[in-house]
Formats: structure tokens, sequence, C-alpha cells
């Protein structure tokens, strides 16, 4: 009975899906306001990487947003696995040399390609929330090697707010400088060069950390569970 | 049909959101759920991916080697926004994600079962 | 220009802030949520002229919109972003002792988050950031619906997630469909290309904002984890939940409509919805004996119900009047809910029969929650008369037949409303303590929050002339859309 009303719904929503999509054929040139963004993307925020200025500078709010629901998911994952007393740890098997070797030779180099995702997020794709990913899914190989494995938490919770402060407070300072919130208020550069398009490198930098440290304190309240 | 050839990622965006949406409201597995909302998450993304495509133009990143419009020199790339916009969507799903596993594994531990149709403390 | 952002920016500061205050003083936290949204009270009220003048419009990043996004302070915007703040304020002073159960610092965070993303998702002027401050404050919302961690508090919320995400999914799908149909986010831009768009896309993405939208609104099929996220909730966040993160919904829906796709041909079915969202609403508090958290939980559906009728009328009246009864429920609402739940953790339990006798020993609380009642049955001289009034003023003004018989509906609900009220009126003062063991007023943060509502409640409802140009304002702009395009774009 369920099963036939949900199929029913699924099948009145197909076909509303398929209804809207027809008149927006697929490859078809439907750009509008991005046009604007593509033209003069590079000139005016200094970023050659046009997704990264869409995300830093044109529509840096959404962005701002976007770290702050991660903010929330990682409070939030705190908050419901809060013990009052720590919980006791079941003994697990130890994981084999080939896992515990190759996760030392690998997380520097896993950390190292994370710093390089964000800081060069202006030029080549990625950012801060894909280098910060990578840095995470270093933490998530040292648990794997070693179960007992523990973060220092202070730490890391201290990253999050200084990465988190930083976005907003550069916001603030643009509002301070230019009079508009989160305005790409620093000297553009060179397009290419490492140091150029303006604040955004500086932002990436810290959504990179922020992230980093955000997911790797979800992983850590995962795993330390039990 | 030619349709389908052409808008092959438009269906297979769809398919995963109709997967999605039936694992959501017919599966009774707590985790089961989950899983439904991250194909809807994934359809989603890949709806947005392929609406901002466009035939014969690459990626949004600019370089020397770029091609460019015979008129005006705008270059010939994809529409970036909708790319900056599934950059967010991820985060959010991953944030909704975490949210709604956690809570998973605190509802196992105060009723036992992960069937939903089992868990229904809470009655009129 | 300047002041708007920091409306936004201030309770998100502040919530980055606190992990780093925690480590100087555990005890210190919460008292940031307080300060910060009195900031922002301050803050929105300074505005508020300006924004009745001409609606404020910020572009963020020093873009011209509609290559930027942009905020849109208008009568309508600032009207919920105070109530918003005023609201949060009152509730966050209660929390201040309230809130025993660790890890009240995070508690803290998270509902300045809520905070946050109710603020910016009714003073944005594009559609995908709208879309991400919803998030924000749904997702803060389940976490703080599971705070307590017991039973019923994590059933609620995994519900609460699983239903709202499938929701957020439809508003995401439909703000794909308008990126590929538009070509553009900006509200106003929409706003302004909706006559080259084919009438079947714009159903089928409306039809899904409305479905997306309405879930967290709680409206009728869709608000099955209200009952159940309200009364298993802390106190505080059934009163933040119920005064303000609904509304937002609602907010959305009636933007999406009306400003964004000036569909006003849908009146029949929104009122419909409504309606029948009051009918189940009221019924099934009136049926709800038991858990009195409940019963508010069920009677906020109800309200919704009739906020959603209000505006379904599709008239400036119509929503002059949902407007109303919007400010009117959320500060009796809220007041309810702090009331009690000091009522509840002094008795030890939620069951409607051990509040009995409760009047005679926690008197202000007991008065205020009757003001409200009185307030939301719609009982002159409160607050809650006039908005029910000036709603059943609208909906015969429209001059349909069917809106006549859905306006005789309400009132019929307005009566069963009445008839579970008075059940919690009569528990609370007609009848005696069982049990003779003392029990103490309310702690002063707890009596602050329900004393101002109360008296906020008295006021308006003597001198509405207080309110009714910011209604008026607010209920013009969703309506004006050639004014709202103009503000934000230029002329043309």
């Amino acid at each position: 009975m369920r099963k036939a009303a949900a199929v029913l719904l699924l099948a009145v929503l197909a076909t509303g899906l398929a209804l809207a999509l027809a008149p927006i054929p697929f490859g078809q040139d439907k750009i509008v306001v991005a046009n604007h963004y593509i033209r003069n993307g590079v000139r005016e925020t200094g970023a050659t990487n046009l997704v990264t200025s869409v995300v830093l500078d044109y529509r840096a709010l959404d962005t701002l947003g976007e770290v702050t629901i991660l903010f929330v998911a990682a409070v939030g994952v705190g908050v419901i696995f809060f013990a009052e007393r720590p919980p006791r740890r079941r003994p697990r098997q130890a994981a084999s040399v080939i896992v515990v070797t190759g996760s030392r030779v690998l997380f520097p180099l896993i950390l190292l390609f994370g710093v390089y995702v964000f800081l060069h997020g202006h030029l080549t794709p990625g950012g801060g929330f894909q280098g910060g990913a990578v840095i995470a899914s270093g933490v998530l190989l040292l648990y794997l090697a070693r179960r007992e494995q523990t973060l220092h938490r202070e730490a890391l919770g201290v990253a999050e707010s200084l990465g988190g402060l930083v976005f907003v407070g550069i916001g603030l300072l643009g509002l301070a400088i230019s009079g508009t919130f989160l305005s790409n208020f620093l000297a553009k550069g060179q397009p290419n060069l490492l140091l150029s398009a303006g604040v955004i490198p500086i932002i990436y930098t810290a959504v990179g950390v922020k992230v980093g440290a955000e997911l790797a304190r979800i992983i850590g309240d995962l795993v330390e569970r039990e | 049909m030619d349709l389908l050839g052409q808008s092959v990622y438009y269906v297979g965006a769809v398919a995963l959101l109709l997967i999605g949406f039936y694992m959501v409201l017919v599966k009774a597995n707590l985790i089961k759920i989950m899983l439904g909302i991250s194909f809807l998450d994934t359809g989603v993304h890949v709806l947005l991916i392929a609406i901002g495509y466009v035939r014969g133009r690459t990626a949004p990143i600019l370089s020397e080697a770029m091609r460019t419009s015979a008129g005006g020199g705008s270059p010939e790339v994809v529409d970036p926004v909708p790319q900056a916009l599934v950059l967010t969507a991820i985060v959010i799903g991953i944030g909704v994600l975490a949210l709604g596993l956690s809570i998973a594994v605190r509802v196992y531990e105060h009723y036992g079962t992960l069937d939903a149709r089992e868990i229904r403390g809470l009655r009129c | 220009m300047l002041i708007a952002p920091l409306l936004i920016a201030i309770p998100l500061a502040a919530a980055f802030l606190a992990p780093l205050v925690r480590l100087v003083s555990r005890r210190a936290v919460r008292f940031i949520p307080p300060v910060a949204l009195l900031a922002n009270l301050v803050l929105g009220v300074l505005l508020v002229p300006r924004a009745l003048a001409e609606p404020i419009v910020v572009s963020i990043g020093g873009w011209r919109p509609p290559f930027c996004i942009n905020l849109v302070v208008g009568p309508l915007g600032i009207l919920l972003a105070v109530l918003t703040s005023l609201v949060g304020l009152l509730i966050a002073v209660y929390a201040v002792t309230y809130i025993r159960k660790e890890p009240s610092d995070r508690y803290h965070m998270l509902f300045l988050l809520l905070v946050t993303g109710a603020t910016g998702a009714v003073l944005t002027g594009d559609i995908f950031n709208l879309f991400v401050f919803f998030e924000i404050l749904c997702m803060a919302s389940y976490a703080l619906t599971a705070y307590r961690r017991d039973k019923g508090g994590t059933e609620a919320g995994f519900k609460y997630l699983v239903q709202g995400t499938v929701g957020s999914t439809l508003i995401l799908i439909a703000i794909a469909l308008v990126y590929g149909r538009f070509g553009t986010l900006n509200m106003a831009d929409i706003a302004d290309r909706v006559a080259s768009v084919d009438s079947m896309s714009l159903f089928v993405i409306l039809a899904l904002f409305l479905v997306g939208f309405g879930v967290e609104a709680a409206i009728f099929p869709l608000n099955a984890w209200l009952p159940d996220a309200h009364s298993s909730a802390p106190a505080s966040i059934s009163a933040i939940l119920s005064a303000i993160a609904i509304k937002v919904g609602v907010y959305a829906m009636a933007r999406t409509t009306y400003t964004l796709f000036d569909t006003p041909g849908l009146w029949g079915f929104l009122c419909a919805i409504g309606v029948v969202t009051l009918v189940v609403g009221e019924v099934s508090a009136y049926r709800q004996r038991e858990d009195v958290k409940r019963m508010l939980a069920y009677s906020s559906i109800g309200q919704i119900g009739l906020i959603v009728f209000a505006f379904g009328l599709a008239t400036a009246d119509g929503a002059f009047g949902g407007l109303f009864q919007l400010v009117n429920h959320a500060l009796a609402k809220a007041l309810l809910f702090l009331a009690v739940g000091y009522m509840i953790y002094k008795v030890g339990s939620k069951r409607l029969a051990s509040l009995e006798g409760l009047g005679r020993e926690m008197p202000v609380t007991c008065l205020a929650c009757a003001v409200a009642t009185f307030s939301l049955v719609g009982l002159p001289p409160f607050a809650g008369f006039m908005s029910k009034l000036s709603i059943v003023y609208a909906a015969v003004a429209t001059d349909r037949p069917l809106v006549f018989a859905l306006v005789v509906i309400v009132l019929a609900a307005t009566v069963v409303e009445g008839g579970y009220f008075f059940r919690l009126i009569q528990t609370l003062y007609f009848r005696k303590r069982p049990n003779p063991r003392p029990v103490g007023e309310a702690p002063l943060s707890g009596l602050i929050p329900v004393v101002v509502l109360g008296v906020l409640i008295v006021v308006i409802g003597l001198f509405p002339q207080v309110l009714t140009p910011i209604l008026r304002g607010g209920a013009d702009e969703l309506f004006h859309r050639a004014d709202y395009v103009r503000y934000v774009l230029g002329a043309p």
C-alpha cells in the first residue's frame, strides 16, 4: 500500500521534472548572468579559476553560509555524541603492517596535497573545502592505522573558530574599507600568480584550515565513541 | 529515442532522485533512509551540473591555451555558477548526512533497533 | 547600507567566537547570545524608519545586482528580522538558567546559528542564498531538537531531519530548474523575467518550492514531524521553533508565490490547504489531553494554517492579516512554551493533569499564560483579536463564495481552540493541587521573557497602530513586484 502510493507520487514527480526540463535542452547555451562572470571574472577578481571567483567574490555570502553549515554540523555532531562519562574502549584488532607504515609515509604527503589544493584555489581546480576534505581524509587514515589515536580537540576547536572568524573578519574589514560587506579590497595583482586575486587566497586558506579541522573533529567524534 | 541520447545526464540525475525518494519513503531501516538521502543529494548535484553544461566548451579555468569565441574574445567555458552551487550543496549534504547518521546511532542506543516501524515512542 | 549586513554578521561572529570564549570561561558562553541578539535588536529597530520609507538594497561584495548577492531590507524583511531578534533575545535570556544539561555551550552556539539562519533567510534577495540560510536554520533545528539525547528527542530529531531534508532537496531541484530556465538567481531578476517563461515550467517550479518550504512551514500533509519535535525539544527550542522557524517557511512560500512568480491564481488551493491545516491542528490539539507541549505543538500547526489561509487570499489585506497573525502567534506561542517549560520543570511531568492548581503557586507565569491564551483565541483587548479580525475582514472583502464558506470553518475552529485553551486555564486556576508539596515561582531569567512578551501582547492589543504601518508596508512589498524589481535592479 505504502509502496503503491510512493510509486504514484514518484511518477507524478518524474513527469513534472520531465516537463520542466524539456525547455532546457542539454548542452544548449543558456547562460545569462554568468556571461558577465566569464567575460570579466579575471579582470574584476584576479582569479583565473572562474568557479572560485564566483564562490569567493561574486557570491561570497553563499560561501560564508556554507562554512556556517559545516560548523553547525560539527557542533551538532558534538552535541549528539556528547558523553557525560568517557566511553569504554573495546580492544580492537591491530591494523596490518602495510597500513601502519603506509599511513606514516602518506599522511604528510596527503597533508601537503591538501594545503596545495586550498592555496591554489584561485588558480587551479580546488579550493578551501576540497583541501580541507583532503586533510581530513589524512586524519581518517591515521585512525585506520591506529584505532586508539586521539586528536588534540582543543587545538582543532581553536583552529575552527579562528578560520571562521578570519572569514567574517575579512568581510567586516571590507565593510569598513570599501563600504560593502565581503568586498575584495586587496590588490588583484597579476593573474596566474600565487599572490594574486586580493583576499581570495587568504579566505580560502582560512576555509581550508577550518574545514580540515572541522571534518577531522567530526571523524574523531564518530571514531572515538567506542 | 534521440531524446534519451541527448539528455542521458538529465535522465540519470532524475533516476537518482527517484531512487532516493523511493528509499526515503518506503524503506524502514534508518541507515537505508540516510542512504536514500545520499542518493537525493547526488541526483541534485548531477542535475545542477548537467544544466550548466554547454556543448563544445571546456572547464571554467582560464589559461593561455583557452579558445575564445570569434567576436569579442569571450572564453569558451561552461557555466561556472552551477559548479559553485554544487560546491555549496555538497557541503550541505555532508553536514546533513553527518548529523543524521549520528542521531541514528543514538536512536539505536535507545531503542535497540534500526527499524523505523518499531521506533514509535512518541504517539498521541 | 552599512548596518544591514551586521544583522547577519553579528550573531554569526558571536557563534564563531563562542568556542574561544569557552576556553576562557565555560560559564560565560551563555551570556553571548543575549548580548549579540540585543545588539541585533537595537540595530534592527534603528533601520525600521529607513526600511519603511524605501527598501534598503545592500549589495554584497561590491558588484551590482544581478551579478552579486544582495540583501533587500524592506518592511517585510525588517519586520521579520526584528521579530526574530526580539523573540530570540528573550528566549536567550530564558536559556541562561533553563539549559542545565551539558554541553550547554554548544546549545548556545547552535541557538545563535539558528537565529542567524532565520535572519539571513528573510533579508536576502537571492534565491540560492535563501536556501543556504534556510539550511542553516533547519540544521540547527535538527541538532537542537535532539539536544537532550533522550528517547523522544532523538526519535523526533531524526524524523524532523529526514522530512526536512526531503523538503530541502525539492527546494534545490526547484532552484536548479530556475537557473536553467531563467539564467539568474537574483529574486528581482527572476521577477522581471517571469513573463518570458512558459507556465508549465513555472507551475512545476512553484509546486516544488511550495512543497519544499511547506515541510518547514508545517502545512498539511507535511507536518508529521512537528508534534514530535516541538514536544520533545527543550522548552526554549520549542519556543523558537514555533515562533520563528516555521514562520520562515511561510515567508519563503509567500515570497516565491507572490513576489517572484506572481501567481495570485493559486488562492483557492492555498486557502483550502490553510483551512485543512487549521482544522487538523486545532482538532488534534483538542484531543490531546495528556502532553501539554504536544497540545501546544498542534496549536502551532493550526495557527500556521490560519496564517497560510490569510496569505492565500492573494490580496494585500490578506497578507496584512497574515503578517499580523504571524507576529501575534510568535509572541504568544513563545510565551506559552517558555512558561510551560518552567512549570514542567517544577512539577517534573509533561502531563496536563500534573499542572493543576499552579495558578496559585506560580502566579506570574500563569497570568502570562492566561494573557497568551486569550490573545491566541482572539479575545479583545489582546493582540490576537485585532489580527483575527483583520483576517476575517480581508476574507470577506474578497467577495468569493468559497472564501465565505472557509471563513465559517475558521470561526468554528476558533471555538475548538477556545475549548482546549480553556481546559488549560481551568487546570491552572480552577483545580486544587493534589500534592501539597510547595513549588516556587520560576527564577528571574525565566520570568523576565514571559512578562515582557505578555506586556507586548497587551500593548499591541490596545495600540495596534504601533504595528500597522510596518505590517501594511510588508504586505505591500509582497505584491508590488514592479517596485521590488525597480529598487533592486534600478529603473529599466
